[in-house]
């Protein structure tokens, strides 16, 4: 492409977004909205697989075991767990162990426990770590079938329960990614079809002189590039912004949720929203060229 | 420069518009095309820059088949063609100069080029003073004049004017003409639709009349033939 092209299609670019800026300005705002919503279920379901794989690796394995188990037999049932295939660590947490625990659990009431008086109906168990987390399921249910063991739990629940809304919220996020992106698509390619509509005589006058159609595509698509940089550029700005004030809050009151750090996690956002709306602008515009430049 | 083996045009709608026409026309001739409206002669000249394609035949223009060329080889079958509508085509936000010069710079022609052929074709049509009025401040006949310049602006090999003094008085019609005849001194085929009597008989050039689709006469120096 020579330069003096070069020039003259960045120039149509930006009388025309001149010419029509309200509807540039529309445009621009409907593509950061829902560069928006995307960005903000992008964020949200990568956050939520990261906690799931945090959870899932600091999975423990609590083995309770009978209140009629004596201290030598416990010793055994340790060594025997131990010696099992896949066990990193084993750790006797005894009646009085965990009643401590309990206790510093409560905090301000304890006075709870007074009632209990002398008695511990707490019973002995064992702290049992895996080398994988995927030896969680199979260890725990060798465990239970050793004598002696009244059960042995892990976060099963907690770990399929949060496998579950991350995919519903994937599901729902695609979803809506999906109608976002065709309404941006929509939007892109009407503000280019009243561009190229306001240019019809002139577009004419070109294909009669023996213009190529990538000479007349030009100026539209650079256009629709144009419109969705710009709107991923606000919704990459208030993603950062929301994420910043998001994550101050969670560290002050849910201190244990693992947030992705903002570095180089929000780069990697914006650079994605922009592509993403860069995308959707020229897409946008080819189709709506498509009609046209084919009569 | 148009050579057409048993052209048809069947549109959509069923209607036919040329019924197996032969036509060979030389380069450097000046040839009229004459015919009631909705006889086909608007066909006829869309075809040969390829904005109406043919149904059947075969048609090469300017040493190019029109029928079988790619769709992304059109825009340089027309940059070897000059067109010229009877409503001018101009663009009214872009000065005399600039509609000239727009024809050069979307074939991306350099830019010292377009500034020394635009002035050359505005001296041909007699548009050297205006260059900077906008299409607004122009006759009718000075606006045609734009519009030849822009369509002459590329040297083509062809010129296809369709009833390009349609819209204009008869004196104007005959300084149209006038700079017509000078294009094609200098060589440049010329095809031209008209409807303009005086014009045809006058200007003593090959007459090719075109009815319901049929070439119905094609005479050297022919005259209009009709009465209307």
């Amino acid at each position: 492409m020579k330069i003096s092209t070069g020039e003259y299609i960045v120039r149509e670019t930006v009388l025309s977004l001149k010419r029509n800026s309200w509807m540039a300005f529309a445009s621009i705002g409907t593509v950061a909205v829902s560069l928006f919503v995307l960005g903000m279920f992008l964020i949200l379901v990568l956050n939520m697989n990261r906690m799931v794989a945090s959870l899932e690796s600091q999975v423990e394995i609590s083995v309770y075991v009978l209140d009629e188990v004596s201290e030598a037999e416990l010793r055994t049932l340790e060594e025997r767990i131990a010696s099992m295939q896949g066990i990193q660590s084993v750790k006797l947490i005894d009646k009085e162990k965990a009643m401590e625990r309990f206790r510093e659990r409560l905090g301000d009431q304890q006075f709870l426990l007074d009632a209990l008086g002398d008695n511990n109906p707490l019973p002995n168990s064992f702290e049992v770590r895996v080398i994988q987390p995927d030896m969680v399921r199979t260890a725990a249910e060798a465990i239970r079938e050793l004598p002696g063991v009244e059960t042995a739990k892990y976060g099963q629940d907690v770990v399929e329960h949060l496998f579950d809304i991350t995919r519903l919220v994937r599901l729902f996020g695609l979803a809506l990614m999906f109608v976002l992106a065709l309404a941006t698509l929509f939007i892109i390619s009407n503000t280019i079809r009243l561009t190229v509509f306001a240019r019809r005589k002139e577009v004419a006058i070109m294909k009669y002189v023996g213009a190529t159609d990538w000479f007349i595509r030009w100026p539209f698509l650079l256009e629709g590039i144009v419109l969705g940089c710009f709107g991923g550029v606000v919704a990459a700005l208030a993603l950062r912004g929301v994420y910043r004030v998001i994550a101050v809050k969670i560290y002050d009151t849910l201190a244990f949720f693992p947030l992705i750090p903002e570095n180089p996690f929000l780069h990697y956002v914006t650079a994605a929203i922009l592509v993403c709306g860069m995308f959707i602008g020229a897409l946008g515009s080819t189709i709506s060229l498509k009609k046209f430049l084919d009569a | 420069m148009i050579d057409m083996k048993d052209i048809s045009k069947v549109y959509e709608n069923g209607a036919m518009a040329l019924d197996h026409v032969n036509v060979h026309i030389d380069k450097g001739e000046f040839v009229f095309i004459v015919g009631a409206s909705g006889a086909g002669k608007s066909t006829f000249i869309r075809m040969l820059f390829r904005e109406v394609l043919p149904s059947a035949g075969s048609l090469i223009v300017n040493g190019q088949d029109v029928i079988h060329m790619d769709r992304s080889d059109v825009p340089y079958l027309r940059r070897g063609l000059g067109v010229i509508f009877q409503d001018y085509r101009l663009l009214p936000d872009k000065t005399v100069t600039e509609n000239v010069a727009f024809a050069m710079q979307v074939i991306e022609a350099p830019r010292r080029k377009i500034q020394h052929s635009v002035n050359a074709v505005l001296d041909i049509v007699g548009l050297r003073d205006k260059y900077k009025c906008f299409p607004s401040q122009l006759s009718g006949g000075e606006q045609q004049r734009v519009a030849i310049a822009r369509a002459i602006v590329n040297h083509p090999a062809l010129v296809i004017a369709d009833e390009p003094t349609g819209n204009l008085d008869p004196d104007t019609s005959w300084d149209i003409m006038d700079i017509f005849k000078r294009i094609n001194a200098d060589g440049t085929t010329i095809v031209m639709a008209t409807h303009d009597k005086g014009i045809v008989d006058s200007m003593k050039r090959r007459v090719i009349a075109i009815e319901d689709g049929h070439i119905v006469r094609d005479e050297a120096q022919g005259v209009y033939g009709y009465e209307d």
